[in-house]
């Protein structure tokens, strides 16, 4: 692949703008966690800290297939559908079969479909990624409501519900799976060429065209991802809630975007990375377990978050409108 | 001279069946989601169904939106149904719609959630506030009237849920042993409910009840609960936990009736037609299920048959 940007030193100076706005994300979930140190005796133990780990990670598997769609100036509002649907219909697969492996597969398969679909649109036919996908979730969400006509699947096998509550050397096993997948994104992101070209399909999708990236083929790709990763999601969530109804998915569309931009990846695409996705998980989960720690009265929570999501971001945009000033 | 007759006969003929049978009945329903309402649908439906009346069911896609609901009444009023059987998703902001099918003079009952403003031929409705205080009781009666307690509130603002914390805390001031420790929200939310009681053990270590205003919460709370290998005596509300009653993990949960609510708001809608009494309001007494009665709420949707009218509505 004989893909080169046009400027190298700007593409170092990116990659170090990027480390510093998950520098300054980083410090904001620190100063959440000495504040809530402070606050409250139950917040600094290991168990506490294991737990909001576990809490963050459902979060972050949804959010990180979302962080490459958003990389390429994308959007999919079709996640939180995707996780109900492909909830539901691995919960019905592993009734109807008794395989967890086969239940497993079909909810991660049904996700991807779900993406590729989402793919298919945004690259083939040329929609707006908001349409396509915000028309994707009410198909999606119309899929699993008839499907499921309000009724609830639940009780599975225990195997298959370590993936979600049980534990490895004292460790949730949802944890692992983040750092995996969030390796894993990284590397991809960073590392190899695929990377490269949905960084350059964000930041500028002509040049990155006459440049020979292929367009469509890596917009299909971080849609299928994405499709997938919400299918993933979803079985954590199957495992750790040990139940599938129809209107699971709809609380998650929102914390997931949330968690992308908080950790630094722009809307406009072309910046941003997966461990900032992270940053941006943890901080949302850090605020509902200091609410809850705190025993937080619940009229306030809502004002409460949104006051600490917008102080997250401000130091970052405060000094990045200063550089600028100065150029 | 003929081209009088004939409308008139005609009104005849169709006043006639509108009083006889084959009434047409529409159903408004807050969503698709919702356990409860399948079971209200289900109710309405073989109300209907018995009195040889027919049903029609409008339910916004959007769970629980307005302007889809809005819109559902706008072309209600232009088809005519001879009757409607109505839960607004909103008590307060559906009241102009109230007004709509008033001004169209489509009789409607109310059912399941009080409409804040209109004209009703009935109101037929579990009382959430008595809902929560009977089963809250039964948990403080069952901890032996001590020990700490937690409560898991629904979406902040909602009408069911002020009345049924409401009821909870009533229950909790006629048990002075018992310490409430907490009251968050779980957003009526089974995995956020599942995320407030992990927290929430990381600060208590000794909880003994949880009081969850649904039971979809309730079952958050009970993985979470068990994934921590801690005990503790959970209830909710909605009477939808059934199996969870039944294996022992849900002490109880207060029943809203949904598939009598149904029932009867059809059927009152079909009296009021045929011109026999109905009631102003009707409020259903608080049901209990519990492991000593869950048998007899096992039997399916489709195989439940509505309770005779004079069963329930005594003289």
């Amino acid at each position: 692949m004989s893909f080169a940007l046009s400027k190298p030193g700007r593409f170092i100076g990116a990659l170090t703008a990027d480390l510093k706005t998950i520098a300054y994300r980083l410090a904001a979930a620190m100063v959440i966690c000495v504040i809530l140190t402070f606050a409250s005796d139950a917040f600094l133990t290991t168990n506490n800290l294991l737990n909001v780990l576990r809490q963050a990670s459902l979060l972050f598997l949804l959010a990180s297939g979302l962080t490459l769609v958003i990389l390429t100036a994308g959007l999919d509002l079709s996640v939180g559908a995707n996780i109900g649907l492909s909830a539901c219909i691995a919960a019905s697969v592993m009734k109807l079969s008794g395989s967890a492996l086969l239940g497993a597969a079909s909810g991660v398969g049904v996700g991807m479909c779900i993406g590729v679909a989402n793919g298919l649109l945004v690259a083939l036919m040329r929609m707006p990624p908001f349409i396509a996908t915000y028309g994707m979730l009410w198909v999606v969400h119309g899929i699993t409501f008839w499907y499921m006509a309000g009724t609830t699947i639940y009780g599975f096998p225990s195997a298959f519900r370590a993936l979600g509550s049980g534990y490895f050397l004292g460790v949730p096993i949802p944890v692992y799976l983040m750092f995996v997948f969030l390796t894993l994104g990284a590397f991809f992101a960073q590392r190899t060429t695929y990377g490269q070209e949905i960084y350059a399909i964000g930041a500028n999708r002509e040049s990155a065209r006459l440049s020979g990236v292929p367009i469509a083929r890596r917009l299909i790709l971080v849609y299928t991802v994405s499709g997938a990763m919400a299918g993933l999601a979803s079985l954590v969530f199957l495992a750790r809630m040990n139940s599938a109804e129809g209107d699971i998915g709809e609380a998650f569309t929102l914390p997931a975007i949330a968690a992308v931009l908080i950790g630094g990846t722009s809307l406009f695409g072309g910046v941003g990375t997966v461990s900032g996705t992270l940053v941006g998980a943890l901080i949302l989960t850090l605020v509902l377990n200091g609410m809850n720690l705190l025993t937080l009265d619940a009229s306030w929570q809502p004002l409460v978050t949104g006051v600490i999501v917008i102080l997250a971001v401000f130091l970052d945009t405060l000094t990045r409108k200063r550089a600028e000033a100065r150029k | 001279m003929h081209k009088k007759i004939i409308p008139a006969a005609l009104c005849l003929m169709l006043s006639c069946s509108a009083q006889a049978d084959g009434e047409k009945i529409a159903v408004f329903t807050k969503n698709l989601t919702n356990p409860l309402f399948a079971s209200i649908r289900a109710g309405a439906d073989n109300a209907a169904k018995q009195m040889n009346a027919t049903t029609q069911h409008y339910v916004p896609t959007k769970p629980d939106s307005i302007p889809e609901q809005m819109s559902a009444i706008e072309d209600v009023v232009v088809k005519k149904p001879d009757a409607i059987v109505f839960i607004p998703v909103d008590s307060k902001a559906m009241v102009p719609g109230v007004n709509k099918i008033n001004a169209a003079n489509i009789p409607v009952v109310n059912i399941n959630d009080r409409a804040a403003g209109g004209k009703f031929v009935s109101f037929i409705g579990g009382d959430d506030y008595e809902l929560g205080l009977a089963t809250a009781r039964f948990l403080l009666k069952t901890m032996g009237g001590k020990g700490n307690v937690v409560i898991i509130e629904g979406v902040k603002g909602a009408s069911t849920n002020q009345d049924r914390i409401r009821g909870f805390k009533k229950a909790l001031e006629e048990s002075a042993g018992v310490k409430l420790l907490a009251t968050q929200t779980g957003n009526y939310q089974r995995l956020q409910a599942l995320q407030v009681m992990e927290n929430l053990m990381q600060t208590f270590p000794q909880i003994d009840g949880v009081l969850s205003a649904n039971d979809a919460m309730a079952t958050g709370v009970i993985e979470a609960l068990a994934a921590a290998n801690r005990k503790a005596l959970v209830i909710g509300v909605n009477g939808t936990g059934i199996d969870e009653v039944k294996q022992g993990k849900l002490l109880a949960t207060g029943d809203y009736a949904g598939f009598q609510q149904g029932c009867l708001g059809a059927m009152a809608a079909i009296r009021h037609l045929r011109k026999l009494p109905v009631p102003a309001e009707l409020l259903f007494p608080p049901i209990l299920i519990t492991q000593a009665n869950v048998a007899s709420f096992e039997v399916p949707m489709d195989k439940r048959v509505c309770p005779k009218w004079e069963e329930i509505v005594k003289k």
